[in-house]
């Protein structure tokens, strides 16, 4: 068997090399599906990486609650209805209430200028936030320390700062130095590690950008306050964020329900606050790709079916015109398995190597998207190996049947055919 | 299509074309296989010693009441009514008759390429009937050396591709099927064209390729239907000395035509007549 294949693939090779231009077009179905099949894994699995990456960054077992900015009416009906935002009882209320919860860090966004010490002005997030919000959105330092609920109960002045912030202080930026924002001095005792994300994933998750942050205790934002005309009517003391760490993750949905009745309750019905769980994001990321998996198997299978038959088509072909090569081979002792092994190689190696072609084109495509739409593509193995294996079945199963007809042709017949 | 594909798969599924021969069980007893796929050397010296001799008592050829009919239809068209044929080692045969009276078809049974309705056939003591078609094959790749009328040979290929053909299919190494090859085309004297293709050669350097070809393998017999026909008289009798120089080294040899002159140059001639012999 296997000396019967390498003649029949020698011979098939030979007969390829004749006819370079036919070969050549009668793959290019092959080509063209292989490589629509390639580009789109590989758009698929950028999609897939990124939004994982994105989800993955919110927490799978957070919970993240956030202040909606109302407009003027609603703020009317808000008021008629006794909710005034998130509020630290909200806190204490979910606590209570919802099981499974570990851990709720609050957070405060503040608008405040910051002022250096080196006479630059910028403006960088600041935030003031309970000291566990460090430990739920695993952050790292990279000198010094977090805020801890010593700064919270003795209303220190002292803040951590984001890494971008740090570099552009420069030399005030170590800890130890002070850091002015509005009117008040705060100490720097910590420095964030950097986070790499791209902007769009900032963005697009409304995930905050750590390294532009300056966070301060919980409590002292009421310092800045007094200088700021915006916040004093409505916002005062009103959270911006709280994020709650449910023990684990088979727990979360469970949890979410019970946060979203607690807080329906307690706000009588004001919707000045969204849920959002990275869990259910997930699950549904999950949802579009296995539809978009579907759509592109669909895709995959249509254009090698169209691949295919465009092989067997010059297959189909090649038989008849070889019709007397076939009975010579015969009366020369081929065997029926010599014969059906002889055409079957040729299909296999048009396909391979329309394969091979299509990986290459694939994968040059795949990089002029990512490169022009901007898009995140990911050439995986099996984005290379599915629709590898798809053309060589393709060549396999379309082949085989203008090969056994080859084979089943009757000698002296095929003999007698001019 | 799926009727065809669901064949094909069958067929590719029946053990018989995967199957790599088989003792027979036949007349010539546990000893078929021992040749089976060995290619003999070219019998060019008559006196061989050992296990070869053993089937020089054998008779290459020995059909008997070979029966041959094609179905026209609803019609039955009888070629072969009980053709009884016997070549001795070592002879040159022609077989002479009127066109459409079945010499091809006889040729084509002797050559292993078909089958007859009924009768017998032993090839060098062995009965080929009993064989699958594998087996069949391989025995036309190892044994039998056609030489057609139309020279049959692959126009992609060079006379040394063309003589190493039949090598794709039986076991012999690379450098032995070469220098057998080489051996032949000397042998019909084309050495000077062996890297040729067969659109750059004349009719009687096609024969004579094809003849290499049929030489080559070392066969037990060589089959040649109507070898002169597409060529000159002058060419014809080239082709015909060819012939019996190789006769005269050993070979064994069915020739068929129609031509008298041509057939003189055979030991012994018979005619084919209303799907008989009648010996001369
Ligand atoms: N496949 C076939 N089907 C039907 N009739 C055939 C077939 N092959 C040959 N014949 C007929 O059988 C007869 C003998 O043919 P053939 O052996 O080629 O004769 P020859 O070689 O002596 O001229 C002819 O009448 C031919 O028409
Ligand atoms: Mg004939």
């Amino acid at each position: 068997m296997i000396v019967e294949t390498a003649e029949a693939v020698k011979i098939a090779g030979r007969s390829l090399m004749q006819h370079k231009l036919r070969s050549g077009l009668s793959v290019l179905g092959v080509v063209c599906g292989v490589m629509a099949v390639l580009a789109m894994i590989a758009v698929g699995e950028g999609a897939k990486e990124k939004t994982l990456k994105q989800i993955g960054e919110l927490g799978i077992r957070n919970i993240f609650i956030k202040a909606v900015s109302l407009s003027d009416e609603q703020i009317q009906i808000a008021r008629e209805r006794l909710s005034d935002g998130l509020r630290i009882f909200d806190r204490e209320r979910i606590l209570s209430i919802v099981p499974d919860v570990d851990d709720i860090a609050c957070l405060i966004e503040i608008r405040a200028a910051v002022i250096s010490t080196a006479h630059i002005e910028f403006s960088p997030q600041i935030v003031a936030c309970s000291p566990n919000y460090a430990a739920i959105q695993r952050f790292h330092l990279s000198q010094g320390r977090f805020l801890n609920d010593q700064d919270i109960s003795g209303n220190h002045l002292v803040c951590a700062i984001g890494a971008d912030v740090a570099r552009q202080l420069g030399i005030n930026g170590q800890i130890g130095n002070f850091l002015r924002i509005e009117n008040e001095l705060f100490k720097i005792i910590g420095v964030l590690d950097r986070y790499y994300r791209d902007k769009e994933t900032v963005t697009t998750m409304a995930i905050r950008n750590i390294n532009e942050m300056v966070l301060i205790p919980l409590g002292a934002e009421t310092l800045l306050a007094s200088s700021n005309e915006v916040q004093k009517e409505y916002d005062i003391c009103a959270l911006t964020e709280m994020i709650v760490l449910i023990k684990s993750a088979e727990t979360v949905f469970r949890a979410g329900e019970v946060i979203k009745r607690t807080l329906d309750l307690s706000h009588n019905g004001v919707k000045d606050y969204q849920i959002i769980i990275p869990l259910e994001l997930l699950r549904q990321a999950q949802r579009t790709q296995r539809i978009f998996n579907l759509v592109l198997g669909a895709i995959a299978a249509i254009s090698l079916l169209v691949g295919g038959i465009g092989i067997m088509n010059i297959m189909l072909a090649s038989v008849s015109e070889r019709t007397k090569e076939i009975g010579i081979r015969r009366a020369l002792g081929a065997t029926r398995l010599d014969i059906t092994l002889q055409f079957l190689a040729e299909a296999f190696m048009m396909t391979l190597m329309g394969g091979c072609i299509g990986i290459v084109t694939g994968i040059a495509n795949a990089y002029i998207i990512s490169q022009i739409a901007g898009w995140n593509t990911s050439v995986t193995f099996s984005a290379i190996f599915l629709p590898l294996v798809m053309s060589i079945s393709v060549g396999l199963f379309f082949g085989l049947y203008p090969a056994v007809k080859a084979a089943k042709m009757d000698p002296i017949k095929a003999l007698r055919t001019e | 299509m799926t009727r065809s594909a669901w064949y094909g798969l069958k067929m590719i599924m029946i053990p018989d074309i995967f199957k790599h021969p088989t003792p027979q069980q036949d007349g010539a007893g546990g000893r078929a296989n021992s040749w089976f796929n060995d290619i003999s050397p070219l019998p060019n010296s008559p006196r061989r010693g050992g296990e070869e001799s053993e089937y020089l008592q054998y008779p290459v050829i020995e059909a008997i009441d070979i029966e041959k009919s094609y179905w026209m239809g609803s019609t039955v068209l009888p070629v072969l009514n009980g053709v009884k044929i016997r070549v001795e080692q070592n002879e040159f045969v022609a077989i002479m008759g009127p066109s459409g009276s079945g010499k091809s078809t006889l040729l084509h049974i002797l050559g292993c390429l078909d089958r007859p309705d009924t009768g017998t056939y032993h090839l060098g003591g062995r009965n080929v009937l009993a064989a699958t078609d594998y087996e069949l094959s391989r025995i036309r790749a190892t044994q039998i050396g056609f030489v057609f009328q139309a020279f049959n040979l692959l126009p992609a290929l060079t006379v040394f591709e063309n003589v190493r053909a039949p090598f794709s299919y039986s076991r012999i190494n690379k450098r032995e099927a070469r220098s057998r090859v080489e051996n032949a085309v000397a042998r019909v004297g084309l050495t000077h064209r062996i890297h040729h293709r067969p659109a750059e050669l004349s009719g009687g350097e096609l024969q004579r390729a094809a003849i290499a070809r049929a030489l080559a393998i070392g066969p037990k017999i060589i089959l040649a239907d109507e070898p002169t026909g597409n060529l000159d008289s002058k060419t014809g009798f080239e082709i015909m000395n060819l012939f019996q120089k190789l006769h005269q080294e050993g070979a064994s040899i069915v020739m068929i035509s129609h031509n008298h002159r041509v057939a003189e140059f055979a030991q012994r001639v018979i005619a084919l007549m209303d799907g008989r012999i009648t010996d001369k």
